[in-house]
């Protein structure tokens, strides 16, 4: 029997009153506080790569705009720069520069300067400036150029005197290098003024220190490490995680050098329990990997295998007589890095090889974490194989296009894959704890923050 | 009483641009129960869906014709054993149909199906995908080498997920547009051909529609010296007063353009901070909006009975009644407002978003509210109120949409809502007629 219309329009209006929280339009104003790990001593997007993990592309682009940004999707969207042209082969392009943009100082965003930022930042390209544009040159067929262009390394940036200034939506009001960050919301940003009026960012906290400044109400915006945003939810905290992304594996300090080394590194890849280490040691806070690019990102990575497969392993340790003792390097400074390359070496002697942990920076074999360094594939795979120390993806067979097919990135990975330099583990989820009354926050898939976008309930309109 | 439920969640074919997907959340009662024109519109939209079914198997057996001389040229008239799994957002029904239509394909080149352990060759295709497109990848196994890969891909974009619906009167939502760039409000001009206006950030885009799909007919950029806020908003209204000349207007923050023309229309753009229309077509007001925020300032003119001002509110609904018009208003402070021409009424029950629109459905009284409210997940919902007394009580079951909605305004004439849609799924912005049926 079906419930008649009163019934329904009775159910209805109670629904009305037990109602979620009503989804409002964003609110101008007030002070976002957030607390991190990372402690950089810079802040110029040229340097950024060397002051550690994924948290610094976040804060440059609050600081610095780039002329193209990539969208959600990996797709190249227009930034300073509104349009962009490049010749047949892919070597030189033009890019159109944004009338009407200035720095932070007030000076014109021209095309000199875009032109001056860009060759600090890649002294390999010839960079110039061409009326309202600026012209680049590259050694090589560049395809994916723009998708380059909106990695936080070529924000465009004003150089002068030992400072930085840039043109994003908020300018930085003071900065005390690796301890302390003020950044204040720009009215006239040429993308729409951010909804906070200033941004306080308290760097070099370790977990702990960010989850109190989050209970007593100092923070608004704190890290959690992967293996602790599930009892962080379990505790009723608010936590947001990103997609699996963080590249974790192990990286070899050479190529091979034997027969016997390849045996021994497909025996080591072969017995290490990547579903154990996520579940128990990082309380699923990743999902395991056997590829560079994560899944949802490549679409192909189920075809390489993850799991542990320890009679082969053996066979494969079988083959050599004598097997070295490798050292297994990992960040002492990163407690998760310590507990997984226990479990490596407690895997390793189970295939019969032995791996001695160490913390040491001089290692035969280093456990290495490596943010997804852009949304577009063909770029985070050249950037991660960059990081990694491994030759550059190449495209091979298929026409130059602006972007790489899934059947071109899974044949440039294989190769890389192949070289048995790199033992994929895991990729992580980065997470975040959010105050109550953080509206509007916004990831990107990568576990990249949109602060511009973010705004506060108790902001005042 | 019998329902009768449509639900069809049509995938779209390649070219995602167009228009060319529907959400189509029908409830029809039967037998005999439609009205005549209630039957030509249905009939219409039936038409149309099964035009894009037929569209989009006509684009998925590209890409499993273009899979298919991939496999087939990897291995030649063998026979073969095939295993189609599926990893991706496709629907079982989908993916089923994949497979059949692959199979059907594979047989036409020669290849006869097996089991796994007499076939000379083991293919499974995965149905995958990345970020922005399907990837189909078959792995092929014969005799003791390694498996070859092969693969295509081909863009992809979601389909927003609907809740059935069984209230007294019904939402609907028919899909007018989408695109990757935030749209502020759409216009559609019903006629032969139909025509659309799209406003977005950077420009009024007029759209006619041909053979089903709309096609670009002019582009009018704006033009605007002050950056524009974040949150930006757009109201977009077709001139109905006999004027030829001035076909329609376009308010931002700021910005008023006019559009006018005959032949090819032309816009003009001036910096403004005139106040811009709110409500419905016979019942409106108009408030100034604040350029550098996304609100509107209490100041209401002509102003209802003896009110003149009123909290600052982001959106506002007009509710006709008898003798004068009450206004709802969501206002900045998160609370509902009820003007009735002598008292400002603060709403405490209801637990509204900051968008309302007024629609006129013929149902019940006449006029009811669209609302927006924090459904699901991350997805808002919209659902119509009717005012019975001074308290507007739900009318419709909340329709649900696969996203935050970033703009809901009273469409021409009222018997529609625009409601834009970022969608979490695909991205986009997606523009929505959202029209009211009556129920019993």
């Amino acid at each position: 029997m079906r419930p008649s219309g009163s019934l329904l329009l009775v159910a209805v209006s109670l629904s009305l009153v037990i109602a979620a929280p009503a989804r409002t339009r964003p609110h101008y104003g007030g002070t976002l506080r957030v607390a991190i790990g990372e402690a950089p001593v810079s802040l110029d997007p040229a340097e950024s790569e060397r002051g550690g993990r994924e948290m610094l592309p976040s804060l440059s682009r609050l600081v610095f705009d780039t002329l193209v940004t990539v969208d959600a999707r990996g797709q190249a969207q227009p930034g300073l720069s509104p349009s962009w042209q490049a010749d047949p082969g892919y070597r030189r392009w033009q890019f159109s520069i944004r009338r009407g943009v200035a720095f932070h100082d007030g000076t014109a965003v021209s095309s000199d300067a875009v032109a001056a930022s860009l060759r600090t930042a890649n002294p390999d390209w010839k960079v110039f400036a061409a009326g309202e544009a600026v012209i680049i040159e590259c050694n090589a067929p560049t395809p994916d150029l723009p998708a380059v262009l909106a990695l936080a390394r070529y924000g465009i940036a004003k150089r002068t005197g030992g400072k930085v200034v840039g043109s994003g939506p908020f300018a930085i009001g003071r900065w005390d290098p690796g301890k302390k960050l003020a950044l204040s919301a720009r009215d006239d940003y040429w993308g729409g003024r951010a909804f906070l009026d200033s941004i306080e960012i308290e760097l070099g906290k370790s977990f702990r220190e960010q989850m109190i400044a989050l209970d007593l109400g100092k923070a608004d915006l704190v890290e959690i490490a992967p293996d602790q945003a599930r009892h962080a939810v379990l505790e009723g905290r608010r936590v947001e995680s990103a997609r699996p992304s963080e590249w974790m594996g192990l990286v070899f300090s050479r190529d091979i050098q034997s027969a016997e080394d390849g045996k021994l590194r497909e025996a080591l890849a072969l017995c290490i329990d990547r579903e154990s280490m996520n579940n128990v040691l990082l309380q699923d806070g990743g999902e395991p990997a056997g590829t560079l690019l994560p899944g949802w990102m490549s679409g192909y990575a189920f075809l390489f295998p993850t799991a542990i497969d320890l009679q082969r392993a053996r066979q494969a340790r079988g083959q050599v007589q004598q097997a070295p003792v490798w050292t297994l390097g990992y960040d002492a400074s990163d407690p998760l890095a310590r507990v997984i390359a226990e479990r490596i070496a407690l895997n390793a002697r189970d295939s019969g090889m032995t791996l001695q942990t160490t913390a040491s920076a001089a290692a035969d074999i280093r456990l290495v974490r490596v943010p997804l360094p852009s949304l577009d594939a063909w770029v985070a795979l050249s950037e991660l194989a960059r990081s990694l120390g491994l030759p550059q993806p190449k495209f091979d067979g298929e026409p130059l296009q602006p972007s790489a097919s899934a059947s071109t990135a899974y044949a440039a990975e294989s190769a890389l894959l192949q070289s048995q330099r790199v033992v994929p583990l895991l990729h992580l989820r980065t997470a975040v704890a959010l105050g109550a009354n953080v509206m509007g926050w916004r990831e990107d898939p990568d576990g990249s923050w949109r602060l511009q976008d973010v705004w506060l309930e108790t902001g005042k309109p | 009483m019998r329902y009768a439920v449509y639900n069809l969640s049509i995938h779209p074919p390649i070219n995602l641009r167009t228009n060319l997907r529907i959400n189509l959340h029908v409830n029809l009662r039967i037998p005999g129960m439609l009205s005549s024109f209630s039957s030509r519109f249905f009939s219409s939209l039936l038409f149309a869906l099964l035009f894009l079914v037929e569209a989009s198997a006509q684009n998925w057996a590209g890409a499993e014709g273009l899979l298919v001389g991939k496999i087939a040229s990897a291995t030649g008239p063998k026979t073969m054993a095939l295993e189609v799994l599926n990893r991706s957002s496709l629907n079982a029904a989908l993916s089923d149909d994949i497979r059949r239509n692959l199979l059907t394909q594979l047989a036409a080149t020669g290849v006869r199906f097996l089991t796994a352990e007499q076939a000379a060759v083991s293919v499974r295709v995965t149905l995958s995908e990345d970020l922005h497109s399907y990837v189909w990848v078959a792995e092929i196994r014969q005799d003791a080498h390694p498996p070859a890969v092969v693969m295509v891909s081909l863009p992809r974009s979601g389909v927003l997920a609907v809740e059935p619906a069984a209230a007294a009167m019904v939402l609907h939502e028919i899909s007018l547009w989408s695109q990757p760039e935030p749209i502020l409000d759409v216009a559609v001009i019903e006629g032969n051909p139909a025509l659309m206006l799209v406003l977005d950030a950077h420009s009024v885009t007029l759209y006619r529609m041909q053979e089903s799909r709309w096609l670009v007919e002019q582009a009018l950029p704006l033009t605007h010296s002050r950056p524009w806020p974040r949150d930006l908003r757009g109201r977009l209204v077709w001139r109905t007063d006999g004027d030829n000349s001035h076909l329609f207007d376009a308010w931002l923050p700021g910005v008023y353009c006019r559009g006018s023309g005959s032949a090819a229309l032309a816009m003009t753009c001036f910096e403004s901070n005139d106040s811009w229309p709110i409500g419905a077509d016979g019942f409106s007001q108009s408030a100034p909006f604040m350029s550098s925020r996304n609100f509107f300032s209490g100041t209401l003119s002509p102003g209802t009975g003896t009110q003149t001002t009123a909290p600052a509110f982001y959106s506002a609904a007009a509710i006709p009644r008898e003798h004068s018009t009450w206004w709802v208003l969501a206002a900045v402070d998160g609370k509902v407002h009820l003007l009735d021409g002598v008292t400002d009424q603060v709403m405490e029950k209801l637990k509204w978003g900051s968008d309302v629109a007024s629609l006129r459905s013929g149902c019940g009284s006449g006029w009811q509210v669209l609302a927006t409210g924090a459904g699901a997940g991350r997805n808002d919902k919209v659902q119509a109120f009717e005012s019975i007394g001074r308290e507007p009580v739900a009318a419709s079951i909340p329709l649900e949409v696969g996203g935050a909605v970033t703009a809901l305004w009273t469409g021409s004439g009222g018997t529609s809502v625009v409601a834009v849609v970022h969608s979490w799924e695909t991205g986009e912005y997606e523009a929505f007629r959202l029209t009211l049926t009556c129920g019993r």
